[in-house]
């Protein structure tokens, strides 16, 4: 598996980099996207707002203390996915083994493309050129055997850079490296292979596997093999990707709410969201999972698996209204959010009774205009009267161009 | 990316540092005055070294190759908006 040729591309301050090509107003400006406009965090930071110390996942007023001349760009998702789903498509050119990692980043295996365009950098190149081109955005890529090198090099150099490690450089590379840089180490395990003094990529190549598995179980190998480099993880196109296990929206409201009827109508509004896609791409859930997330921030769950598998919106809205019901609200309501689990695939039964049939071609029919004329054009009574905006504002990290993915709706 | 694949006449400058940088080129009797380099690389074929010249004209992207072997200059690919 070492003689593979892994590319990892990130597109720079992707949201942002979009705004500003749509908008050549905001070309050098320090902008920000943001969700709802008021109570939402930072999504992404254009690199003009990251000079002043604004990042991604700050508050609004954070980043206008920092930067008072900083613009906020309400999130479009629909530029985002036209735009992800375009490049996407031009990586397919070079090799039909392309990774969506999220929606800006991929994995590209171009080990078997090499004869016809040379050399990675070659085509890493042409990529770049044709990205800039097309949307006036940039990239940066990292050429390296496998995944773990190449998402680690692609983040070397930003933005606009390409790092190539080769094999021969591997343990060069990785000798002095934080081990917070690999992709699948965060901040607890920083901290706890911290306390076993392993703080360099290096130390944690050379340290004993059996140490590391007493310590963290069965991934202590894994561990050691990430800190010597080595990753036999192929590259997984959609079409072999495994089917998704759940679908779900979530969404931080306005303002915090402890009113049920307040509460209900979002989550009928959520439960519209996750229906429709789960209808579109013909799965049903069993499972209905309500997350709360309170004032404070605390966060808690509750599930409730049903008779059967649904995907009407209605189901889905009593399955949470049922879970609901069976808590007490300790504090506010910050976010909500609604999530089908437990799916089945290529469901498609015509209801036996005739109301029940009358209520499926209803809904087919109100799917039918939201397709066409945008969601929640046909929308239920219970939702109307509510000025806000409806729908998905923000698109989660974990979009692809096809399928079903759970997004996130800031 | 069209291949074209085509010699082509061009104005280049070569500046102190070892620079270069199009200007403007010939094709399909059309001149294109160079308004960006966008990206330049360096690919290794053989003997030969070849220096990629990712340019636009403001239209289309063109992606210009200057062969080092034998000094010729062929415009590898198109690609329009």
């Amino acid at each position: 598996m070492d003689n593979r040729v892994v590319m990892h591309l990130d597109m720079n301050s992707f949201f942002a980099s979009v705004e500003q090509s749509y908008n050549p107003d905001l070309k050098g400006k320090p902008i920000v996207v943001t969700g709802s406009q008021q109570r939402t965090v930072i999504l992404t930071a254009s690199y003009e707002a990251r000079k002043f110390g604004v990042k991604t996942g700050m508050m609004l007023y954070e980043a206008k203390r920092l930067c008072p001349e900083v613009i906020m760009v309400p999130a479009d998702n629909r530029k985002y996915t036209h735009t992800s789903a375009q490049i996407m498509k031009m990586m397919l050119d070079y090799t039909p083994l392309v990774e969506v990692f999220s929606i800006d980043e991929a994995f590209l295996d171009v080990t078997h493309s090499l004869s016809i365009f040379n050399s990675a950098e070659n085509i890493s190149y042409l990529l770049k050129a044709r990205i800039k081109h097309q949307f006036d955005i940039t990239c940066s890529i990292g050429i390296a055997p496998n995944k773990l090198l190449a998402k680690l090099a692609s983040e070397m150099m930003k933005p606009d850079g390409l790092t190539i490690i080769t094999p021969d450089k591997v343990s060069s590379t990785l000798e002095h490296m934080p081990i917070k840089e690999l992709c699948g180490i965060g901040k607890k395990m920083e901290r706890h292979l911290n306390m076993m003094s392993i703080y360099t990529c290096g130390d944690l190549g050379r340290c004993d596997e059996g140490r590391l598995k007493r310590k963290f179980g069965i991934i202590g190998s894994r561990l050691k093999q990430m800190g010597q480099g080595i990753d036999d993880s192929p590259v997984i196109p959609a079409e072999d990707a495994e089917e998704v296990k759940s679908v779900g929206h979530s969404m931080t409201l306005k303002r915090d709410i402890s009113s049920r009827n307040e509460i209900l109508r979002y989550l009928l509004q959520l439960s519209e969201m996750v229906g429709r896609r789960a209808r579109r791409y013909g799965v049903a859930g069993k499972t209905v999972h309500l997350t709360i997330r309170y004032a404070d921030f605390s966060t808690f769950g509750k599930q409730e698996t049903l008779s059967c598998h649904v995907n009407q919106s209605d189901d889905i809205y009593q399955g949470a209204i049922k879970i609901l019901d069976s808590i007490e609200l300790e504090q506010p309501v910050r976010l909500l959010g609604v999530r089908i689990t437990n799916l089945c695939y290529q469901r498609e039964q015509l209801p036996l009774f005739e109301e029940e049939r009358r209520k499926a071609f209803m809904i087919n029919a109100m799917d039918t205009v939201n397709d066409r004329f945008g969601d929640f054009t046909v929308t239920y009574g219970s939702l109307l009267g509510n000025n806000e905006e409806k729908g998905s504002h923000v698109i989660s990290p974990a979009w692809k161009p096809e399928g079903i993915r759970n997004v996130q709706c800031v | 990316m069209e291949r074209i694949k085509e010699q082509i006449r061009i104005a280049t400058i070569f500046t102190p540092g070892r620079l270069i940088k199009p200007v403007w080129f010939d094709w399909h009797n059309r001149k294109h005055t160079i308004l960006e380099t966008t990206y330049h690389w360096k690919e290794q074929t053989g003997a030969a070294t070849l220096l990629h010249f990712s340019v636009t004209d403001g239209e289309a992207l063109y992606d210009l190759v200057y062969n080092t072997l034998n000094q010729s200059w062929l415009l590898n690919g198109i690609e329009v908006k």
